[in-house]
């Protein structure tokens, strides 16, 4: 099936009733959570992983992915208008968002956010039937090595990349890795750190694991400050018309973002978040006046926003095509597909076009949907945040305890997402980021399942393993990426001479 | 304090985690068993947490602390909101689901700050509510309690 046909098809799946309300029911609930801050899009779509286990494959992705790009759209308006990042791909956009919004210019920055959000989430749409096509065909001829690589590169990868020291991110990894390795081992059907229980030999759950690391530890964060009133700037419908001057400036940095976002999507990471400060950095670049950022320059707001969007589609393709997945919230789409029984891989496309197609079809359709709820609807938006902000955050973790407990009744399930909360929340106290831990904890079995196959094809031997064209050119350019910036200081320090201490 | 006791609490689980792992069957190279990739995550880890302890200890205490601290009243708010997470999952299967939900709502809010009437009232509607979704629309087989 080629593109054009492909989404011919995907249409007729995505406009059938019930996926339509998936779609609409994704990106209202991603509008929301993106609008509140504390609450991300993670945390939300692991909270509904469950109600999408009695749907249909299509419908379910169709519902969680408008979550996550849905609050990439609302959490710009809580940066714009509050000067608190709604989630974190929207903390770039608060510094001259909200420095528009004390010119009186909130309403034109609130149009330009979503319009630029659009523009990328449709050229990221384009992205994803192109590239996932292509990625699909070359990836049917990976075997375990491949696969063992792009996971082990991955990771390291998304290690380089989270923020923050090395070091720490290796120490995530590593937990994640480790606790991947407890249940029954799917090759020889030993149970491995089990003790005795017999809940965990079905090893550890991802989803009470996202629910505690991003809803339980965000909530302990907002307990922290128990009650708080946002001070919220009020918009009127006709202020949101930006002028002809405005629009013009902010073309192209949409047009940059939407790409720039999109490459940064398909990179292994926090793609959403990253996407935001290349883009902002970007635009200062090639800004004839860079000292004026930070004081409500329409292009820091245009550039990010796009770019947020644009990554939120590139970090599908990998997911899509080859079936890893490199962010939490994608790690959540990949649950909701295998629950289902699906394997996304190269496969997928060919075999599921339902689930493929009607998908990229419903990002369109989410797209339009979102720049309506965004646009005139903003106002109606800003009042959630005038909720009391300690009611909800109880209700939250309610809601947690109830989800994870539905998840397979199991009270260890509860277990693992008060200990997983209380381990997100003394980590974002000491500022590491527990993303590599959560991708670790899925890609370490199917790192251990490729590494022993692949160890079985070369008869033990870790130069072939390694030495596959495939393997080694992601291996080595896994390799660049970690090594390469160290490298780069250390030989820079050797050629300029140390400014003596005071 | 935090900053030098979660990397040493991770080195220490690492030692473990390495003793267990050498305890499965190794294999070998040609036929890894089941021990082989949790003896090089093992290492691995045990390697990084070395690091990550030898570096929190190395820089200065108060940099990192300065960051954890809390005032009083806000340390005393996630200490509530952490207990109750635990009395709820201790509570669950004794007192059953609906009791539960009620009266970890109400403590909770009451400490963020909430008024009694408030945490009462939206304890008491918020346990019926989502009993009344996950247990009767969703069939989630939530403890009733004695009751």
């Amino acid at each position: 099936m080629g593109p054009l046909e492909g989404l011919g098809y995907g249409f007729s799946i995505a406009l059938l009733p019930s996926n339509l309300f998936a779609c609409f029911v994704g990106v209202l609930v991603g509008t929301i959570v993106g609008v509140l801050p504390g609450i991300g899009p993670v945390g939300a779509m692991a909270l509904l992983l469950p109600s999408t286990f009695a749907m249909q494959p299509a419908t379910a992705l169709i519902m969680l992915a408008g979550i996550y790009y849905g609050a990439m759209y609302g959490g710009s308006t809580t940066s714009i208008l509050v000067n608190v990042p709604g989630e974190a791909g929207s903390v770039v956009t608060l510094l001259d968002g909200y420095q528009m919004t004390k010119k009186g210019r909130a309403g034109a920055a609130l149009t330009i956010s979503a319009v630029g959000s659009f523009v990328a989430g449709t050229v990221g749409v384009v992205g994803i039937m192109l590239a996932a096509g292509w990625l699909a065909d070359v990836a049917i001829r990976f075997g375990p090595p491949e696969y063992f690589a792009i996971t082990l590169g991955g990771i390291l990868l998304l290690s380089r990349l989270s923020g923050g020291s090395i070091l720490n991110a290796f120490v995530m990894v590593a937990l994640g890795l480790a606790l991947g390795t407890v249940g029954m081992d799917s090759i020889s059907a030993l149970r491995r750190f089990t003790f005795g229980s017999v809940q965990l030999a079905q090893g550890i759950e991802l989803v009470p694991v996202i629910m505690g690391v991003y809803g339980v530890a965000e909530v302990l964060l907002l307990a922290e400050e128990g009650i708080a009133k946002a001070q919220i700037a009020s918009v009127k419908l006709r202020e949101l018309l930006p002028t002809p001057e405005e629009w013009r400036r902010s073309t192209m940095p949409i047009a940059r973002g939407s790409v720039l976002g999109f490459l940064t999507g398909l990179v292994p990471g926090p793609a959403a978040v990253l996407s935001t400060f290349i883009s902002y950095t970007v635009e200062k670049k090639v800004s004839k006046t860079p000292e004026k950022f930070g004081t409500g320059m329409i292009e820091g707001v245009a550039g990010p926003e796009a770019a947020n969007n644009g990554a939120t589609a590139g970090a599908m393709v990998p997911l899509l095509s080859l079936g890893i997945p490199f962010s939490p919230a994608t790690a959540i789409l990949l649950g909701a597909l295998v629950v289902h029984g699906l394997e996304p891989g190269p496969l997928m496309i060919s075999q599921r076009p339902e689930v493929f197609w009607g998908f990229v079809a419903s990002m369109y359709i989410g797209n339009l949907m979102l720049l309506i709820l965004n646009l005139p609807l903003v106002g109606v938006f800003v009042t959630v945040l005038r909720l009391p902000q300690h009611v909800l955050a109880t209700l939250v973790l309610l809601l947690c305890l109830v989800g994870a407990f539905s998840l397979s009744n199991s009270f260890l399930d509860l277990w693992v997402l008060v200990i997983f909360g209380v381990l997100g929340y003394a980590l974002r106290k000491l500022r590491v980021d527990p993303s590599p831990m959560v991708v670790a904890l899925v890609l370490g079995p199917m790192m251990e399942k490729t590494l022993r196959q692949a160890l079985f094809l070369t008869r033990g031997s870790v130069v072939d393993l390694v030495a596959r064209p495939l393997s080694a050119t992601i291996l080595i350019l896994a390799a660049a990426a970690l090594l390469g910036p160290p490298l780069v200081r250390l030989l820079r320090r050797g050629r300029v001479p140390q400014p003596l201490p005071r | 304090m935090l900053a030098r006791a979660v990397p040493l609490v991770l080195l220490v689980a690492a030692g473990a985690y390495l003793i267990l792992s050498l305890q499965l069957p190794f294999g070998a190279a040609a036929r890894p068993g089941a021990g082989f990739y949790p003896v090089i995550v093992a290492v691995f880890a045990l390697v990084v947490a070395l690091g990550a302890t030898t570096s929190a200890f190395r820089s200065a205490p108060g940099a990192a602390a300065a960051a954890v601290d809390l005032d009083a009243a806000a340390r005393r708010r996630v200490v509530i909101s952490v207990a109750a997470l635990v009395a709820f999952c201790l509570a669950l299967p004794w007192v059953g689901y609906p009791a539960a939900a009620f009266a970890f709502v109400t403590i909770v809010l009451r400490y963020l700050g909430a008024r009694w009437t408030t945490a009462l009232l939206t304890g008491a509607l918020s346990s019926a509510a989502s009993y009344g979704l996950f247990a009767v629309l969703l069939d989630v087989p939530l403890p009733r309690g004695p009751w």
